[in-house]
């Protein structure tokens, strides 16, 4: 009992080891919170993500590819619900006679995008699109304000021109209206007579169609949709039935890294043997892996670097339970001379560590999960507190800040933690055993 | 007869410095029985503190033998050697070596907690509070049993390490220079209770101590010289 009983009265009459609890508190609470919002934002950009893409592509189609009997042979599997074949190509979209701005900091377009002129141009079936993505959502979405509306088959020609959808955050930031005429620049690969590929400038005359709007807003901002006929009119004007890409949509999400592998083999039967490296069958995820897996990067950097305030902290507490230890040699002689053993004596110095730890991973974990519960609530009252935004959600497309705690998180910070404390309690407690309570007793 | 309840047996201490071997304790043999009183007397230096310890192991001898009730203790195992010391003996030292933290009551409290664990304490933790609160009384501290060390004076100190000593119902009390940090008036009355609460209780009863007046007081004086007795 004297362990605990005396364990309990040297904290409580020491503020000092606040200090070493505060330190636990706050890496375990950092930890917590961190993590948990780079984990909902991790769910909400795979969703975006996912939102603005194809369940699986097949990419890198050759020329010479027969799309039409290739996706008669991906409909074939039962788990495909819907195919839809793509053109995919580059260009500049600008007013006629305005020239491009500066070209924009490099990475800025990852997440938000918008703020480059250089296109993807998406050549589609309007129809076959909106089997296989929520294309024909993206043009009705409520939050596009009606001024900027499409109609209701958005890539018909008007006028005589071909039509543009273009995302509503770039309509809005260069100050296009449905009707704007616009350029597209770009170019073509053309062989002269000794069969050398050079390029060639193209230039479509476009007419603004209205605004489409997804979830991702990196994808919105770098892409724009023009019907396939036009790509294929301008850029492969002797392939009527060309497809650089064809979009899927699977019945069962379970089973995509299956249906994948499955269509893979398809392509590989269809597409023409002799030319391996050509029709790639890529998941959704896999197509945005990189961007994906940074997040997931960032993530990790940050549970390192809190991993290492937790490790500060835990300093901290050694130095103060050496103080302590320091400070109590004289007691430690008493103890020896009422009957304690150096086990018992290591035992006090020991709870006293195990109790801050405890302390403080109950507090880090409570607060954290109240932080993390509570947080954008969190984020409004300091934003009226001091006009910080600290989570600017509308840079993400997002309603509030997001947020996922792991309840198998929260163990692993809680058994780190306390398994740091163990540690740093250890090495003082070890070291008041080592005390002769005969010199202890002279000492007091 | 009943064995002493403490008993020193051809006991040496000696410390190594370098290559020195410095002897402090050189052959003591000495007995304690129940109800007996003894006075050690010695300069400073004559090993008397040192054959304290070693009597209440908390130090080991070189050579020599420590029995308890006629059985020796002085090879057991550590944890052993402080249970035999928590329920043998009482320790009263002259700084008193009160825990600052802990009040008057908590202080004696101790004693029962050394040996009891966190659940039975529970259960038993009235009936020990009682018994530590009857014993501060019986020394006189009744109305400071909430007091820190720091808000006592020397003798009231005393007096709690004396009933801190004194709650695990000891056989033997090893007191170490007791009055040497009080005044005259003080020590009197410190060394009166002792006395009297070890005629109450039937206590072995060893004084270490340099005052020959003190001393005389005991049924028995050892007198030290150079680690060895000298009468």
């Amino acid at each position: 009992m004297y362990r605990l009983f005396l364990a309990l009265r040297y904290l409580l009459s020491r503020p000092i080891n606040l200090l070493g609890m505060a330190g636990i508190t706050i890496s375990v609470w950092a930890l917590i919170v961190v993590v948990a919002v780079f984990t909902g934002f991790l769910d909400v950009v795979e969703r975006h993500v996912h939102a603005a893409n194809a369940d699986i592509v097949v990419v890198d189609l050759p020329s010479w590819s027969d799309s039409r009997r290739l996706m008669k042979a991906l409909r074939d599997d039962p788990q495909v619900a819907g195919t839809a074949p793509r053109l995919l190509h580059y260009g500049l979209l600008l007013r006629p006679g305005h020239r491009p701005p500066p070209a924009p900091l490099p990475g800025r377009s990852a997440l938000h995008g918008g703020d480059q002129p250089f296109l993807f141009v998406q050549g589609i079936d309007p129809r076959a699109e909106a089997t296989v993505t929520g294309f024909a959502a993206w043009f009705t979405d409520p939050e596009i304000p009606a001024e900027l509306r499409a109609n209701d088959q958005p890539l018909l020609p008007r006028g005589g021109l071909p039509t543009v959808l273009v995302s509503l955050h770039r309509m809005q930031k260069d100050g296009l209206a449905p009707g704007d005429k616009v350029v597209l620049t770009t170019a073509r690969l053309e062989a002269d007579t000794k069969g050398n590929r050079t390029p060639r400038k193209v230039q479509i005359e476009l007419v603004v169609a209205g605004a489409f709007k997804t979830a991702h807003s990196g994808f919105d901002g770098n892409t724009v949709f023009v019907a396939q006929e036009t790509l294929q009119r301008e850029l492969f004007p002797d392939q009527p039935d060309v497809a650089q890409e064809i979009a899927v949509r699977v019945h069962d999400q379970a089973q995509l890294d299956e249906t994948a592998a499955r269509l893979q083999r398809i392509v590989l039967r269809t597409v023409e043997r002799d030319f391996e490296g050509w029709g790639q069958v890529l998941t959704w995820r896999q197509k945005n892996g990189p961007f994906l897996e940074s997040v997931q990067h960032q993530r990790a950097l940050m549970q390192i670097v809190l991993i290492v305030i937790m490790v500060v902290a835990a300093f901290l507490m050694l130095a103060t339970l050496s103080m302590m230890v320091n400070e109590k040699v004289a007691d430690i002689g008493i103890l020896c001379a009422l009957g304690g053993t150096p086990l018992g004596v290591t035992q006090v110095f020991l709870a006293c560590g195990l109790v801050i730890t405890a302390c403080g991973v109950a507090l880090g974990t409570a607060g954290g999960i109240v932080t993390g519960v509570y947080l954008e609530e969190v984020r409004q009252c300091v934003r009226w507190l001091t006009g910080i935004d600290l989570f600017p959600i509308d840079v993400y497309n997002l309603d509030r800040v997001p947020c996922s705690i792991d309840p198998l998180w929260l163990l692993q910070v809680a058994g780190m933690a306390f398994a740091t404390g163990l540690v740093v309690s250890s090495l003082p407690a070890l070291r008041a055993a080592r005390h002769d309570p005969l010199v202890s007793l002279r000492a007091g | 007869m009943s064995p002493p309840v403490l008993q020193a047996k051809a006991l040496a201490k000696s410390y190594r410095l370098g290559k020195n071997e410095i002897p402090v304790l050189r052959g003591i043999d000495l007995s304690l029985a129940a109800g007996e009183t003894v006075a050690l007397l010695g300069a400073s230096g004559a090993g008397k503190s040192t054959l304290l310890h070693l009597l209440g192991l908390l130090d080991a001898p070189t050579a020599g033998e420590v029995h308890y009730d006629g059985e020796r203790v002085d090879q057991r195992p550590v944890g052993q050697r402080a249970t035999l010391r928590h329920r043998q003996v009482g320790f009263v030292f002259q700084f008193y070596h009160l825990i600052p933290e802990l009040t008057a009551l908590q202080n004696v409290l101790l004693a029962h907690m050394m040996a009891t664990s966190v659940w039975s304490w529970w259960g038993r933790r009235k009936r020990c509070r009682a018994e530590a609160q009857a014993l501060l009384e019986q020394v006189g501290l009744g109305e400071r049993l909430h007091h820190r060390p720091n808000e006592l004076s020397g003798g009231e100190r005393q007096r709690v390490a004396i009933a801190r000593a004194l709650l695990a119902q000891p056989k033997a009390v090893l007191a170490d220079e007791p009055t040497g940090n009080l005044d005259s008036n003080t020590a009197r009355d410190v060394v009166d209770l002792m006395f009297s609460i070890q005629r109450q209780r039937g206590l072995a009863f060893l004084l270490v101590t340099h005052d020959e007046k003190l001393a005389q007081r005991c049924h028995r004086v050892v007198r030290m010289q150079d680690g060895v007795v000298v009468s």
